[in-house]
């Protein structure tokens, strides 16, 4: 992917991996403000692995990690399995943390905060869900919910690992929807995803993950018959 | 029902027991339910044994001719300081050693045995005091002096301070560490702010009402709220409610058969438990 004056997210020569172990290598990567980029790979590759390095939550091993433009605000959608249901939280709850990044200890949460929770819940289309118990949503209503907890983080780009993973097909094609009108609406959006055939025609670049190598471009070209031959043939190499 | 309104009267001669017993009750439940929250109840047994280990080490040290404090004052202090000292120092172990799953629970347990095994040991090495001693590693709230008295609502008005201003911040790192870390906030310094107050809540409170009540006001009142409450508010304050009703209903109890303090108080919650789980699965079956 070629630089531009509006980068928002640059990785050179940065290998991420855990404690130390680098799970991809020598990367180089920049994420355009206002794109649309999703990431693919098999299990395994280490496509949660970028996406985190990337917000910030795992620390770049070699290499650098910058944005250009001042660090932005991420609004993280994280895999909905991760987060324990033994939290009596209602959904509202959850989402109301997303304006916790705007808020000191101490301090309530003003009423123009539960505001901007309850408008991202209307934007997820998840106002109904609001009342209810985190824990007793379906996969796709957690979903939603966690989308708009991300929206309630203002973002500049949303960050979404494996959103339709376990979902149906229609609460799947919903939640690209969305995620496209807020593309639309000038929202940098990062998608992990397995989904070739839901994100094809969506998606303006495309970033595949496979043998610790991050290979990238114009999602037309990386969705080509030949490329995905290419790519399958280096997962299994 | 006389005997339930002398407990209130002013003349009554063990109500700073029953008040200090009551604002445990209230308190430790506020602090035991990020124990239950972050699947780490088992650490709410091991932690009020390490703390007991740490006041018979105390008594141990001050039989052997190592004073630290004032004559007058020592028992006490040596007792409160080794309780505080053991609890920290087993609590940053822990936490150093960090949450991976899978041997969390065998650090836990291995803490556990040792601390109960050292607990023992100290007594039985100890030819002073022994009877002293158990009476504080029972928790012998009956005994409890003014000044004790005004430390314990001292301490515990901090502890319930601590964590109801910073409710979300503690909810936060707790559910989602991932999503507080991209929003700036310092999960590490949070965690060990939470894990000070669960070692304060623990280390006075094995002092004054013993490991077993500590555990149980913990562990049962979160466990019995959260069969019926909605949100972390409504979560928090019926915790709290369950624990502070247990510990009066226990106290009274306690007087009225002449019942072992510790073991009434946590049979009552247990109760309140059984309740709570039966309403909400006869609710479950029947529809509201």
């Amino acid at each position: 992917m070629s630089g531009s004056p509006e980068t928002l997210v640059r990785l050179t020569d940065a290998s991420v991996g855990y404690n130390g172990a680098a799970v991809l290598e020598q990367m180089n990567l920049e994420i355009r403000r206002g794109s649309f980029v999703a990431l693919l790979g098999p299990n395994g590759s280490g496509k949660s692995t970028l996406m985190k390095a990337i917000v910030g939550i795992l620390p770049v091993l070699t290499g650098k990690l910058e944005y250009p433009s001042g660090t932005p605000r991420f609004g993280y959608v994280p895999q909905r399995d991760t987060l324990d249901p033994v939290y009596p939280l209602t959904a509202f709850e959850v989402v109301l943390m997303g304006t916790y990044g705007s808020i000191r200890p101490f301090s309530v949460v003003k009423r123009a905060l539960r505001a901007r929770a309850m408008q991202a819940l209307r934007d997820a289309r998840a106002e109904p869900l609001a009342g209810r118990l985190f824990a007793d949503l379906s996969g796709g209503e957690r979903q939603r919910v966690l989308i708009a907890r991300a929206l309630a983080t203002d973002p500049e780009c949303l960050v979404l690992d494996e959103p339709v993973a376990g979902i149906d097909q229609p609460t799947t094609e919903a939640i690209i929807q969305l995620a496209t009108a807020l593309n639309r609406n000038g929202m940098t959006i990062l998608l992990v995803s397995h989904h070739l055939a839901t994100l094809r025609g969506r998606v303006d670049e495309v970033v595949w993950i496979a043998g610790r190598k991050v290979v990238g471009g114009p999602a037309a070209a990386m969705l080509s018959t030949d490329k995905l031959a290419e790519m399958l043939i280096s997962e299994k190499i | 029902m006389d005997l339930f309104l002398e407990m209130f009267s002013y003349d009554f001669l063990l109500r700073h027991a029953l008040y200090a017993s009551v604002i445990i009750g209230f308190v430790c439940p506020l602090v035991g339910v990020y124990l239950v929250l972050r699947r780490l109840v088992f650490l709410g047994v091991a932690l009020p044994q390490i703390s007991a280990a740490g006041i018979a080490f105390a008594y141990l040290m001050h039989t052997l001719g190592i004073h630290l404090y004032p004559h007058q004052e020592e028992e006490q202090l040596m007792a409160l300081t080794g309780s505080v000292l053991f609890v920290v120092i087993a609590l940053v172990i822990l936490a150093s050693l960090g949450q991976g799953r899978g041997l969390v629970e065998g650090r836990v347990g291995v803490a556990y045995a040792a601390a109960a095994a050292g607990s023992i040991l100290f007594v039985a090495a100890n030819p002073y005091g022994e009877s002293t001693l158990l009476a504080l590693l029972r928790g012998e709230v009956l005994g409890m002096s003014l000044s004790q008295f005004w430390a314990t609502v001292c301490i515990y008005s901090g502890i319930a301070l601590g964590t109801l201003l910073f409710q979300k911040e503690f909810t936060f790192v707790s559910f989602d560490r991932e999503m507080a870390i991209t929003l700036g906030k310092n999960v590490m310094a949070w965690d060990f702010c939470l894990y000070v107050i669960i070692g304060l809540a623990i280390a006075f409170g094995v002092m004054t009402v013993g490991p077993l009540l500590i555990f149980g006001f913990l562990v049962v009142p979160p466990l019995a709220a959260r069969q019926i409450t909605k949100g972390m508010w409504p979560f928090l304050l019926i915790s709290s409610l369950i624990g502070g009703l247990t510990a009066l209903v226990g106290f009274y109890l306690s007087l009225r058969w002449d019942l072992p303090l510790g073991p009434t108080d946590v049979a009552v919650a247990c109760v309140i438990l059984g309740i709570t789980a039966a309403g909400k699965a006869i609710i479950a079956r029947f529809g509201r």
